[in-house]
């Protein structure tokens, strides 16, 4: 399903993050478990379906490919689509500000 | 130096969680999978070992070596692929994460299976379609079901819509269970790694045990058919055969047989004999037979008189169908009449006796017990002479 713009899964959205660095595969994982400050742990064939549709999607690009190894990077459009999901998460937490005070309301 | 260990292969591809968990079973048992062949799944026996396996469904066909590579470096083996289903496993001891961990993302990778599965599965129900269509004009366009049966003539085309109903049947349920298990996915609902298999496993075996029979015996009737039926001239003494001859009818010395009209691979179609088998009717046969008395001549003056013979002979392997046979038979080779003037007799040594007479043709359906006969002659001599030529050779056909 190509990225139409909407809400992005949580995996894309970490990928994304992770790959404001450049990086391959495996170190990706981890990048993600960092970037997420373990709270996320993605499974190499989560990781590597959100790889190939995103590129095929043009969010992200080969940085370089050396047959074994490639290494992925995130495109203009990537950045674009990720900060405007960033922008719609903070929204989304601001909204819920009123939960933050709901048992004096009560 | 390690044994192989050849198991057939599932025909149910699809359930994943199952084959994973059938997997892990066998590697517990120490037969480890190596690899999915056509028919037969290959394992090699080895110590038994904890093993988790993990099946991935992959959009293109083939998967890359950069999946290969990215799975091993989180501890999962590639150890086989068959269609769009790649097969990695991992020791359990090793404690590797999980491929997926995100259901709904997993869904993804269905998409491009549940397309093509759902293509399949229209394909083939257009074909099966095609098929009934097909065999409903084999057997009931002239409405003569009976016959159709008790000849063997659509004993291919039946095992055949037999076979593509199987794989209709199975497109089918790959196609509903694929797109179950991806709105399973899509909803959050992971796949079970540890499915329970054994039932689908026995159902299966079952299954491909008698399907494999059914086909298999099945196919192997044509060539019976084939081997079995032969086509002769017939010899002018008379035969120890079970079927009626002209010149036991006609009663007349004069009688020479008449000139051949067609003639084919030595055979002379105008007087002769055929022999069928088929598991309704294990005897069969059909003769012609074409006779000219020199001198005599046709009442109307037409020509010389040439009387003409045409009988059917079964030995039916269920005597009760024979009923249906004779009136299919009238059915099938009496065009132009309207089947009216064909009347029920009762004899003393028939079960049936159906006789019908227009001026010089005369045709008699008589059976007896399995033995089913058939004779339509055209010609002078009495009907009750064909009856008793009948009498006598039906006897044959019930040593």
């Amino acid at each position: 399903m190509a990225y139409n713009g909407g809400p992005m899964t949580e995996a894309m959205y970490y990928v994304l993050l992770a790959l404001m660095h450049p990086n391959h595969g495996y170190q990706l994982m981890h990048a993600i478990t960092e970037v997420s400050h373990g709270r996320l742990i993605m499974g190499p064939g989560t990781l590597y379906g959100v790889l190939s549709r995103m590129q095929k999607d043009g969010l992200i690009s080969l940085a370089e490919d050396d047959g074994r190894r490639k290494t992925y990077q995130i495109t203009p459009e990537g950045e674009q689509a990720l900060r405007i999901e960033y922008g719609r998460l903070k929204a989304m937490i601001q909204d819920g500000n009123i939960l933050e005070g709901g048992n004096e309301n009560e | 130096m390690n044994k192989t260990v050849y198991k057939l292969r599932p025909s149910d591809y699809w359930r994943i969680g199952e084959h994973e968990s059938w997997f892990a079973d066998m590697a517990a048992n120490g037969i480890h999978l190596k690899k999915m062949g056509l028919q037969f799944v290959q394992f090699v026996k080895g110590e038994p070992k904890k093993m988790r396996y993990r099946i991935d469904v992959s959009i293109n066909k083939k998967i890359t070596p950069e999946q290969i590579q990215m799975y091993a470096e989180s501890g999962w083996d590639y150890v086989t692929s068959y269609n769009f289903f790649h097969v990695f496993s991992s020791p359990v001891e090793l404690n590797a994460p999980e491929l997926h961990t995100d259901p709904a993302e997993q869904s993804y990778t269905l998409k491009e299976l549940d397309k093509k599965l759902a293509m399949n599965a229209g394909i083939v129900a257009v074909a099966m379609i095609l098929m009934i269509v097909m065999l409903y004009a084999i057997w009931f366009l002239d409405e003569t079901p009976t016959l159709v049966l008790v000849e063997g003539i659509a004993i291919q085309q039946t095992i055949l819509t037999i076979f593509i109903g199987f794989s209709a049947y199975t497109s089918l349920q790959a196609a509903i269970s694929i797109r179950a298990l991806r709105k399973d996915l899509i909803g959050g609902k992971p796949i079970d790694h540890h499915a329970p298999w054994r039932m689908h496993h026995r159902l299966n075996s079952i299954i491909a045990l008698l399907f494999t029979a059914v086909v298999g015996v099945g196919s192997i009737i044509p060539f019976v058919q084939l081997a079995k039926g032969d086509t002769k001239t017939l010899p002018e003494a008379s035969l120890d055969l079970p079927f009626v001859r002209l010149a036991d009818v006609e009663q007349n010395p004069a009688l020479v047989r008449g000139e051949s009209t067609y003639m084919s691979d030595n055979v002379d179609w105008g007087n002769r004999y055929t022999y069928e088998w088929s598991p309704l009717a294990p005897v069969q046969y059909e003769t012609d037979e074409n006779g000219v008395v020199p001198g005599r001549m046709w009442k109307d003056g037409s020509g010389e008189y040439s009387p003409s013979m045409h009988t059917r002979v079964y030995q039916l392997s269920i005597p009760s169908i024979a009923d249906n046979l004779i009136s299919d038979l009238i059915k099938r080779y009496n065009y132009d009449d309207s089947g009216e003037d064909f009347v029920k007799t009762k004899h003393p040594t028939f079960d049936h006796l159906i006789v019908h007479e227009d001026e010089a043709m005369k045709e008699v359906f008589a059976s007896k017990g399995k033995a089913f006969i058939h004779v339509r002659y055209y010609g002078y001599a009495d009907i009750n002479s064909i009856i008793e030529n009948i009498e006598e050779k039906i006897e044959i056909i019930l040593e």
